[in-house]
């Protein structure tokens, strides 16, 4: 009852006109920057930072998260449309959702990525309500030692599930940790690599640097290389699925649902691999696999219902434990910590406004998408046609703003340019930008994590395996460390996902 | 692509070591009670040890002829960098609407090859807008230049 009495009290909060507002503003661009490739939800988040300012502390996050699962939406439109994932939790939907459209059946492919994916965000909702609650007490255990496991287990997640070389993503996960110690020591305040550097004794800020890796080297890849821009030119129709394709995708939308919201709680996953496994998992259980990659509908329906579940499910350690489990979520804690309030156990309690009314408005959200994607769709269909050398001043423009207004000062602006040359250089040589950027904000958790636990212990490790909870977390970590070696068929599932998209 | 391969793994471990230098500075403490260098320390010397692997990996391949240049334009990039940072230090003293009209003009008129007049219009309009949208109507802090 409780719980029905907090969503009700969410729906009071959602549906004040601003808070309504944030939810349509943040659900509009969302979409809008999903359908554009070349700017995706974690630069936008990042850019808006600021903006919030002016805004409440709910409206403001009402308004991220919308951001960030209505880019979920919009990078299926392009993925469909032009074979150009919107954004990477759209790659594999260009698999089947492309060939549907060459077939002439682009409207059903849409209209089963918007299905799908608002059914999935609709369950993904109603699992964070389930779930929060009762994690939230167990997150009330948690000391430094459990938070350093869970961390650990997080690290091996992002490595050992990365879909290019395990090493080279090590290599970029340990970079970023490196990055992360730049500025005063956690525990004692003394510089470190700051080379007598003012700025740099802050440290390096977390929006220069993903506006770099993402947002700039993204625009300068593109400038070098030139933007193809062709639209398939087909008249849409007929949006909604027919009986045939529902009873097809039904299935795979549940579980592409389930699948999804539990590995988006799992720290360093995000909503790409779930995607991948989705689709191979699909596959693997269809009983004509062969129709795979020739314009199958249960092949836009599964992943797309995934990565909005997983989106779901990345709130969760988020708000129970105010542990940013991928980047987009680093940059909502970043939301909540400007308006001064600490995501965590704590939060259901101390903001009960904020806890219930995000996750209602999450599922306002969802409605608003709905109604929002399919009559629109031709809309966001013209805005590809947009020059790049139009968008692309743009967009740099954008993150100029951005980096500047956070702190006024223009060395962060310098930061992130070198960041952009790094990211593209990145890009050249094959290095993900992902595992970098979790590190460095989860590096610096996992320091003054350990470092405290040793303080607690007098300095003896075995704090970390003599605590259930924290052994737990490790066991965790090391099987998932050693099971692709264990188990044959795991590693030929993500070996086959690999293959499968080129990656 | 492995020449490359060697180029980047060879990049990574010449940083590692210079962390690893500047790391030793810091007090490092030991292994009860860590200091400030512990940490990176171990992290620099693990990044080193890495990118000392994806090397090996890199040189035991045969070393491929050099891949075709890709098509494209690298002084597009290049030339676009220098502009952004020219662009970076003009902000504070010309103000955000003169250096962004400038930086917009140049990327419409040489990177997109508008002609001048509707580079010039469409610098200006982007500029001003995009100021009283973020400036006014958003109360984001941008330098105001000589014309505050």
């Amino acid at each position: 009852m409780e719980l029905i009495g907090g969503l009700l009290y969410g729906f009071s909060v959602c549906f004040t006109p601003a808070n309504l507002f944030a939810c349509f503003v943040g659900v509009f661009v969302g979409t809008l920057i999903g359908v554009l490739p070349g700017i995706g939800p974690v630069a936008t988040m990042s850019l808006l930072l600021p903006v919030t300012y002016a805004m409440s502390p709910t409206a403001s996050i009402i308004m991220m998260a919308g951001i960030y699962y209505g880019a979920m939406y919009g990078g299926s439109t392009t993925s469909i449309l032009v074979n150009i994932p919107g954004e990477a939790a759209s790659v594999v939907t260009c698999l089947d959702g492309y060939q549907m459209a060459r077939q002439g059946r682009a409207g059903p492919a849409l209209g089963i990525a918007a299905f799908g994916s608002f059914i999935a965000g609709t369950f993904s909702v109603l699992g964070i309500m389930l779930l929060a609650p009762p994690l939230t007490s167990v997150a009330l255990r948690f000391g430094p030692p459990e938070i350093f496991a869970l961390l650990v287990l997080g690290f091996t997640m992002v490595t050992y599930l990365t879909a290019g070389s395990k090493l080279r993503a090590v290599a970029m996960a340990l970079l970023g940790m490196l990055l992360g110690t730049v500025g005063l020591d956690p525990i004692l305040a003394t510089p470190r690599f700051t080379f007598g550097s003012v700025t740099l004794g802050d440290g390096l800020g977390l929006v220069p640097i993903i506006m770099g890796l993402f947002g700039v080297s993204e625009v300068l890849l593109n400038i070098e290389r030139g933007v193809t821009q062709e639209v398939f030119e087909t008249r849409i129709k007929g949006l909604l699925p027919t009986r045939e394709d529902w009873k097809i995708s039904a299935a795979p939308i549940a579980r592409g649902t389930v699948l999804g919201f539990f590995l988006g709680i799992l720290p360093g996953i995000g909503a790409i691999i779930p995607t991948f496994i989705s689709y191979a998992l699909e596959r693997r259980l269809s009983r004509h696999p062969e129709r795979f990659g020739t314009g199958a509908i249960e092949g836009v329906a599964a992943p797309e219902a995934a990565n909005n579940a997983a989106t779901g499910g990345a709130m969760i350690p988020l708000l129970t434990l105010g542990i940013a489990p991928n980047v987009v979520m680093a940059v909502l804690l970043g939301a909540f910590l400007i308006h001064g309030v600490q995501p965590g156990p704590l939060l259901i309690r101390e903001h009960p406004d904020m806890f219930w009314g995000v996750i209602a408005s999450m599922y306002v959200g969802n409605v608003i998408l709905l109604i929002l994607n399919l009559p629109l769709i031709g809309l966001w269909v013209q805005l590809l046609r947009v020059p790049y050398g139009l968008l692309f001043p743009l967009i740099l423009l954008f993150c100029i703003i951005g980096v500047y207004s956070e702190a006024g000062n223009v060395w962060d602006i310098v930061v992130m340019l070198a960041f952009g040359v790094v990211g593209l250089l990145m890009k050249k040589y094959g290095y993900e930008a992902a595992p970098l950027v979790l590190a460095f904000v989860l590096g610096r958790m996992a320091e003054e994590s350990l470092r405290q636990s040793l303080l607690l212990s007098h300095g003896h490790f075995d704090i970390l395996v003599t605590r259930p909870l924290a052994t737990a977390l490790l066991v965790v970590a090391l099987t998932v460390m050693v099971l692709p070696a264990l188990a044959p068929p795991v590693r030929r599932l993500l070996g086959t996902v690999g293959e499968e998209t080129g990656t | 692509m492995r020449g490359a391969d060697r180029v980047s793994s060879f990049v990574l471990v010449v940083f590692a070591l210079v962390a690893v230098n500047e790391a030793r500075k810091l007090r490092l403490g030991n292994l009860s009670s860590p200091g400030p260098g512990f940490v990176p320390l171990c992290l620099a010397v693990a990044l080193a040890l890495v990118g000392m692997i994806l090397l090996w990996h890199a040189l035991r391949e045969p070393a491929l002829p050099a891949p075709p240049a890709e098509p494209g334009a690298r002084w597009k990039s290049v030339v676009s960098l220098a502009a952004l940072v020219a662009y970076t230090f003009a902000l504070e003293p010309a103000g955000f609407v003169l250096a962004t009209a400038a930086l917009l003009y140049f990327f419409f008129r040489v990177l997109d090859g508008q002609r001048w007049w509707i580079a010039l219009a469409s610098a200006v309009a982007v500029s001003l807008l995009s100021y009283l949208v973020f400036a006014r109507a958003l109360n984001v802090r941008l330098p105001e230049g000589p014309w505050s």
